[in-house]
């Protein structure tokens, strides 16, 4: 793993850095691995659930839902259910999953070993995104050796329970994150959300009471089970408690994956974990939680890793990016960019979505190749209206949301590119060059 | 409505100020329809499941932050839902906006134009211009031959899923896809392998716009140069409802209705596509009657006392029983009424009939399981293929009592038995007339071991229930009564015609099966008279002594009554071209100059009283209703 161990004590997903040999079984029992697993099987389900509550873990996967709750909407008494894991992973400058599951794929099988023991699965799938060949070839070698080992399969570690667990690669849509397209992809379905209720938790996979949970929200499931839901929380602050794995990119000097206590670090502390702003240049802005999230500027440096004073500021940690911009960065062109994002990943399911990417990305193009019209500008924000908060799943709507703060922030710079013929912002850069 | 005290089930619900009350778990849309409030969908169809793609039914509902899709969301007590809203008009003026980006502009040359939710929907709701120039629009495959029958323009496609979920829940063969994704995505057949369903043609139906459309309707018409008239299906005997939309005297499609009880709005492509028979074919043009030295073109009123004339110097010479009636299952129930009446009454004669195959044993048991009552059972067994494919569309209420009902439907092979059911149940069987033994052999076995059990008999054509009802049979009087005589069957009149032991034939609009017999030929050239009244060219006419030209079943008017014994209205769609008097009024001059009065107006409805006052099971049951035979029917 790059980049400077950040806190030395209070890492959990982390904290087996620089141990040889984690990618093998023998690897990890050698730094105590399997031993939560172990731990939870005499445990029991519920304690384990206690355990994870008293953590405060909430999802990683974006949503930021408490994990112990959302386990508690598993039916009573309706079996087989199943788990599913999500590692698909796509979101614009988001690769922490794929680090944990390079660097320390054991403990991601511990994590879903534990986790499906605490909810009674039969089965657990891991739906890994398709162009992460090499890490789901990992991870099916990691399930290979754990089956070997009796610590997946019948009877695990000898006792009465056991769980199958299959890896299972995307093919290549951001929209098969969304949960509920997870499972009608992982049916062999045409991915796409599904319409809620039912809840995944009520019938979900196959129709079966389904749990689906991040790579990262499991990861810290072996730490939680050993040493205590409340030393795990203590590490961050009370209202956003543990660890969180941030991804930082963009206009920094040493982009990569940092594991920082939750509530005490700020986004200057991240920037600077990275190196700072590269080639010397000015910070002009970030987007904290990868493509969906709303931008920041530098006002918003010092705000803490916290969800609520995030949200006050008008954004969302989302799944935990952070892409940095230096004054050089045209906003109009990382909207555009963006937009085409979505209009490509958009599943075309609902109409504000399919229609409203595409009518989106024609107008921010022709922004920012200078000849939309100011009346064109302006219908941004109403197509934008149409599309935010009216669509099917949550993709659509945050279609809009960073060039829709973008364009509240950065009000004149859009401006600017009305019928210019020209992108004003990358002439400027050119002629101070 | 009223007092919420009243209907402690239901729960209250206000829409725009208008307060219904319905039954919990009511979908939004619904009840909005209920409070008599339009809502806008596309995606949501009464008999889909809601999929909420189309976001067109967006609505507030007071308490949730975010506009609901009335088409998906449940009722709950006490909630508020409002439709016309500054939100909502927005956001439907938006919607619109985004459907019509990437439409073409095709309304002029396109068949729906005039029918078109799109169309519709944009006058009512939508914005008034638009602001995407067409260079930027997507362009999609136009006019594409799904099949012989229907035709796909990719381009017009709205995505609202209708037709893959029409597939997926009311067929079961997923026959079209989605494929692609984003503002690319299109509905297709995988690798355009052309459909194969016998009920494609309900896709034109349910598409709210003119991406699918009937290959035989392009082009042939708007709503408006159409006159409409609610009929029913004449290809079989399930009955199933629908509407005949013809333009200038030519029927342009047959177009679904919705009666839950039979065809539950689908329609098989046998019956729905059949109409150009009622279009194209050859007509008897003219009353003939054979004068010395040839056949002559002769009046109406000449033909029909010739007729009379013809009988009544064979009954005075050789007696009634010399003359035998034959009808056919594509009368009506008055006209095959009136019939046996002349054949009984009036002539005399106990010889008459309405098809080829004897009619061995009548019982009203033989179809006391209604259509709509299948879904009812617990089990349903099918005997063999026959009654599928007698009735097509019985498959689709097969497929939704498996389906959203959770039913058993066993379907068997011969030779038929049935042993294994625990518990008791409900179970409906279902057999065609071949089989009916069988059926009813299974039937009594379950009902002896103490379950409920009803057989469905499916019949051949359109009439071929009424036709038996009526008593158009010998030795069964209207309403399964002995007859005090047996006469001869079809069979038995065809060959002592052909031997000369009968003299004289009354034929009314013989079925293609009659017209295709040799027997029947040898028949008409053994007898001294045949008095036939047909609409169309064929053996009957080129052999008859005086010949009426007779009407299609989509010329007249009256009652034909299904498998399950409901009487249903068939009512006239199209005029002959040439001035044709009903069969009805020449059965009825018929039996004036034979001197015996019919007594009522030769017309459906007065006829249908005399009719009823004979059949009392009739009585009452002219608004579709199935008849009251007994206990069972
Ligand atoms: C468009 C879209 C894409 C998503 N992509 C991912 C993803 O790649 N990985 C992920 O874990 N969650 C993703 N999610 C969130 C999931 O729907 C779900 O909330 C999450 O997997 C739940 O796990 P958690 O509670 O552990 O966070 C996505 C959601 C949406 C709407
Ligand atoms: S918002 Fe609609 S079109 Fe977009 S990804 Fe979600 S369901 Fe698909
Ligand atoms: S589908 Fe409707 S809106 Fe589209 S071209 Fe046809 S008539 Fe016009
Ligand atoms: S073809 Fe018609 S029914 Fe099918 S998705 Fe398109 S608009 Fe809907
Ligand atoms: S009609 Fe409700 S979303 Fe389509």
């Amino acid at each position: 793993m790059e980049g400077a161990q950040p806190v030395p004590d209070g890492l959990v997903l982390t904290r087996y850095q620089g141990a040889p040999g984690l990618t093998t079984l023998d690897g990890y029992r050698k730094v105590g691995g399997y031993r939560g697993l172990a731990r939870a099987l005499e445990m029991g389900p519920e304690a384990i659930v206690a355990e994870v509550k008293a953590s405060g873990l909430r999802g990683r996967g974006g949503a930021a839902f408490p994990t112990g709750t959302k386990w508690g909407f598993l039916p009573q008494g309706v079996f087989p259910r199943y788990l599913a894991v999500n590692a698909d992973e796509s979101e614009p400058g988001c690769f922490k999953d794929r680090v944990l599951i390079e660097e320390y794929p054991h403990q991601l099988l511990e994590g879903v070993l534990i986790t499906a023991f605490a909810l009674q699965a039969s089965h657990a799938f891991i739906y890994i995104r398709g162009e992460y060949r090499k890490q789901r070839e990992l991870l099916e070698a990691v399930v290979r050796e754990a089956y070997r080992a009796k610590l997946v399969g019948k009877r695990i570690l000898g006792s009465d329970f056991g769980c199958e667990v299959v890896v299972h690669g995307g093919a290549g849509a951001y929209i098969c994150g969304e949960e509920t397209a997870l499972l009608d992809s992982l049916e062999g379905r045409r991915g796409q959300p599904r319409l809620k209720p039912p809840f995944p938790a009520v019938k979900g996979l196959y129709g079966q009471p389904t749990v689906v949970n991040n790579v990262e929200t499991l990861s810290n499931l072996p730490y939680i089970v050993t040493e205590g839901g409340a030393a795990y929380a203590a590490l961050g602050t009370e209202a956003s408690p543990g660890t969180r794995l941030f991804c930082v990119s963009g206009h920094v000097e040493r982009p990569g994956t940092f594991e920082v206590p939750m509530g005490r670090t700020t986004f200057r502390d991240l920037l600077e974990l990275a190196g700072g702003v590269w080639r010397g240049r000015k910070f002009k802005a970030m987007q904290p939680g990868g493509g969906s999230m709303q931008v920041l500027g530098p006002q918003h440096l010092d705000v803490p890793l916290d969800f609520k004073a995030v949200a006050d500021a008008g954004s969302s940690l989302g799944a935990g990016a952070l892409v940095v911009m230096d004054e050089t960065t045209c906003m109009v062109e990382v909207s555009r960019r963006l937009v085409d994002f979505y209009r490509h990943e958009s599943c075309g399911k609902c109409v504000p979505c399919r229609e409203g990417t595409y009518f989106e990305s024609q107008l921010m193009h022709r922004l920012e190749e200078g000849s939309a019209s100011a009346e064109e500008l302006a219908s941004l924000a109403d197509i934008c209206a149409g599309m935010d908060g009216r669509c099917f799943c949550p993709l659509g709507d945050t279609a809009t949301w960073f060039v829709m703060s973008a364009y509240r922030m950065f009000k004149d710079e859009f401006d600017a590119h009305v019928g210019a013929g020209h992108c004003p912002v990358r002439a400027g850069v050119g002629a101070a060059a | 409505m009223g007092e919420a005290s009243a209907h402690p089930d239901l729960v209250r619900v206000t829409v725009d100020d208008r307060e219904v009350e319905v039954a919990p778990g009511t979908l939004v849309w619904d009840a909005c329809e209920r409070a008599g409030v339009f809502v806008p969908v596309y995606c949501a169809h009464k008999k889909l499941e809601p999929v909420a793609v189309c976001r067109m039914c967006l609505v507030e509902v007071e308490g949730m932050p975010k506009l609901q899709p009335a088409c998906a969301t449940r009722v709950a007590d006490g909630m508020k839902v409002r439709t016309l809203t500054e939100q909502v008009r927005k956001f439907r003026d938006s919607n619109l906006e985004f459907l019509l980006l990437n439409h073409p502009l095709d309304c002029p040359v396109c068949d729906r134009g005039g029918e078109c939710d799109l169309q519709d929907f944009t006058q009512r709701f939508g914005p008034g211009r638009s602001r995407q120039s067409i260079q930027q629009k997507v362009h999609f495959d136009k006019a594409i031959p799904l099949s012989d029958k229907i035709v796909l323009d990719q381009e017009r496609c709205i995505l609202c899923w209708r037709c893959v979920r029409y597939y997926e829940e009311v067929t079961g063969e997923r026959e079209i896809v989605l494929q692609q994704r984003g503002v690319h995505t299109v509905v297709d057949t995988f690798e355009r392998q052309p459909l194969r369903s016998q009920f494609q043609g309900n896709l034109p139906e349910i598409c709210p716009v003119g991406a699918l459309t009937h290959a035989k309707y392009r082009f042939r018409a708007r709503p408006w140069d159409l006159r409409r008239t609610a009929s029913i299906c004449s290809h079989c005997s399930y009955g199933c409802n629908l509407f005949i939309d013809a333009r200038d005297d030519q029927i342009a499609r047959y177009a679904s209705s919705d009666n839950e009880d039979v065809e539950d709005s689908w329609l098989c492509d046998r019956g729905r596509y059949s109409f150009p028979e009622y279009n194209g074919r050859e007509r008897v043009t003219a009353p003939e009657a054979v004068v010395t030295g040839g056949r002559q073109v002769v009046s109406h009123r000449e033909a029909v006392a010739r007729a009379a004339g013809q009988l009544l110097r064979i009954i005075s010479d050789r007696g009634p029983e010399a003359v035998a009636v034959v009808g056919s299952d594509l009368m009506t129930n008055e006209e095959a009424f009136v019939l046996q009446w002349l054949a009984r009454e009036v002539i005399g004669t106990p010889h008459l009939d309405h098809r080829l195959r004897p009619t061995p044993h009548l019982d009203p048991a033989d179809f006391e399981l209604s259509i709509a009552g299948i879904e009812e059972c617990d089990l349903i067994l099918v005997l063999g293929e026959e009654p599928e494919r007698l009735a097509p569309v019985l498959t689709l209420r097969l497929h939704k009592a498996a389906t959203k009902r959770g039913r058993r439907v066993e379907r068997l092979q011969p030779p038929y038995a049935w042993t294994e059911v625990a518990q008791p149940q409900r179970v409906g069987v279902i057999s065609s007339e071949l089989d009916r033994d069988a059926g009813a052999a299974i039937r009594d076995q379950l009902r002896g071991a103490g379950h409920t059990a009803q057989l469905l008999t499916i019949m051949e054509r359109v009439n071929s229930r009424g036709c038996q009802d009526m008593g158009l049979l010998p030795g069964w009087l209207p309403g399964y009564l002995a007859a005090p005589q047996a006469g001869m069957g079809l069979p038995e009149i065809l060959q002592s015609s052909a031997t000369g032991k009968l003299k004289a034939l009354l034929i009314v609009n013989p079925s293609a099966e009659l017209e295709a017999a040799p027997e029947f030929e040898a028949a008409l050239r053994g007898v001294e008279a045949a008095v036939v009244v047909t609409p169309h060219p064929g053996a009957a006419s080129r052999g008859a002594s005086v010949l009426i030209p007779g009407r299609t079943i989509v010329e007249k008017a009256g009652t034909v009554t299904n498998a399950e014994g409901r009487v249903q209205r068939v009512r006239a769609a199209i005029e002959p071209s040439l001035t044709v008097p009903t069969d009805l009024r020449t059965l009825g001059e018929l039996a004036e100059a034979l001197g015996t009065s019919l007594g009522v107006s030769p017309m459906a409805t007065p006829v249908y009283e005399k009719l009823a006052a004979a059949v009392p099971a009739y009585r009452g049951a002219q608004a579709g209703m199935r008849a009251r035979w007994g206990s069972g029917g």
